[in-house]
């Protein structure tokens, strides 16, 4: 699952991570990676990746972050500039926005997921954004 | 031969509603509602112009409508899906697109009530599962299919408040394996 | 064999059309459009105009039927409605009522 992100943790001195038995209430930003493992109540904001390992519990209005892996509990909505993805012991409620949100068979999820595409033509094509492709021709 | 298999072609367009208690494979245009009993699987040329419910909603094409799936709905690469999801198991492939609110679970309402009282609701009803399991796959498992989003609501109206997060995490174990859906299965006792 | 299959079990409400053949086993109500052969089955439940290449019926069938090129009641069939086609066989155990129009 998270392993190819987690097993560098420790060579990576930019990689801030939250222990187990940690507990923040409070917000917390910076320009690195992240990995959680214990429990947070406030916003997280980085540039980095944030990792949400499983056991861990975040509690927040949103976060932000660039990739956002999430294999325990979120209770907020994520605005990420990379993809978001729930490993399949994730437990969510919140809206999820990113480049492209996947959600693994046995994850738990309650909320939005706010993808830019267009439908086909023929479904109408995109009722807000800009049509694409063979425009108007809707037969 | 493939009788129970229905096939929406490439080049057929159905403007209408497809219902019945059969798999449904949908490779070309369905205007119309689909609610069948049986698996619906939208192919990469497939769109579907409404609202699908089907015991496994798998979806690689386009889908302007919501999905319910009594088991699962799995968005597959290339799905493109603008509507709500509800499900037991939602699976979103990396390459599917959604717009629309996304829930999890068995019942109707399950998230918001078991994300928040879990701590409280969770030791309360372990003591008594083996007095309710008996009952709950019974309620559940006979009528698998069109009816398994309202059939819970009964049974939870009908027990305890504390006990229905038990009651309804419990019966799809019985169920699942004898769809030999092992994955779900083994995730579910995971989180458990 | 056939690209679209109303397998049995199934019921479509409403209105096809298709460039493929068709084959019914289930239950179609409504209105058949399609540019290749149509085959309903035994124990298929059509109640529909259909319009297409060719038909052959073996199951029940309420509705009016154009074909280019031919439709054939099969043993066991039962038609209501009028048949219009170059071709129209009605086998021996086919049940009809309806006219037949055979000048195309």
């Amino acid at each position: 699952m998270a392993q190819a992100r987690t097993t560098p943790r420790a060579a990576d001195a930019r990689e801030a991570r939250i222990g187990g038995s940690t507990r923040i209430r409070g917000r917390i930003h910076g320009e690195g990676d992240l990995l959680i493992e214990g429990h947070v109540e406030g916003d997280v904001a980085i540039r980095g990746s944030l990792t949400i390992a499983e056991g861990a519990s975040v509690a927040s209005e949103v976060i932000e972050a660039h990739a956002v892996t999430i294999a325990g509990a979120l209770q907020g909505d994520v605005s990420a500039s990379g993809p978001v993805r729930l490993a399949p012991g994730a437990r969510v409620q919140g809206d999820l926005r990113g480049t492209a949100v996947s959600i693994d068979d046995g994850a738990r999820f309650s909320g939005r997921l706010d993808c830019e595409f267009d439908l086909p033509p023929e479904l109408g094509g995109t009722p807000r954004g800009e049509s694409r492709a063979r425009g108007p021709a809707r037969r | 031969m493939a009788n129970h298999v229905t096939v929406i072609g490439r080049t057929t367009r159905v403007r209408g509603r497809v219902t019945g208690a059969a798999d449904l494979d949908v490779r070309g245009f369905v205007e119309g509602e689909i609610a069948v009993t049986g698996d619906v699987t939208v192919d990469s040329q497939g769109m579907v112009g409404s609202a699908i419910h089907g015991r496994r909603v798998v979806v690689r094409g386009a889908v302007k409508g919501d999905l319910l799936g009594d088991e699962a709905v799995l968005l597959e690469e290339g799905a493109r899906v603008v509507g709500d999801i509800r499900a037991p198991r939602v699976a979103i492939a990396q390459g599917a697109l959604v717009r629309g609110y996304v829930q999890t679970g068995e019942g109707n309402a399950p998230a918001v009530a078991a994300a928040r009282p879990q701590p409280a609701a969770r030791p309360a009803p372990a003591p008594q599962v083996s007095v309710v399991t008996p009952k709950a796959p019974a309620a559940v498992a006979p009528k698998p299919a069109a009816k398994g989003g309202p059939a819970p609501v009964p049974a939870r109206a009908a027990q305890p408040p504390a006990l229905p997060s038990a009651a309804q995490r419990r019966p799809p174990p019985p169920v699942v394996p004898a769809l030999k859906k092992a994955r779900g299965q083994i995730v579910k006792k995971k989180e458990r | 064999m056939a690209s679209t299959v109303i397998g049995a079990g199934i019921t479509i409400e409403g209105e096809i059309t298709t460039d493929e053949d068709v084959l019914v086993t289930g239950t179609l109500r409504g209105k058949l459009t399609a540019k290749e052969a149509v085959t309903v089955e035994h124990g298929a439940t059509v109640e529909a105009d259909v319009t297409s290449a060719s038909l052959a019926i073996a199951g029940s069938l309420t509705g009016n039927v154009v074909a280019n090129e031919r439709v054939d009641l099969q043993a066991g069939a039962r038609v209501i409605g009028n048949v219009k086609a170059a071709r129209v066989t009605i086998a021996d155990g086919a049940q009809f009522k309806g006219n037949v129009d055979m000048d195309v």
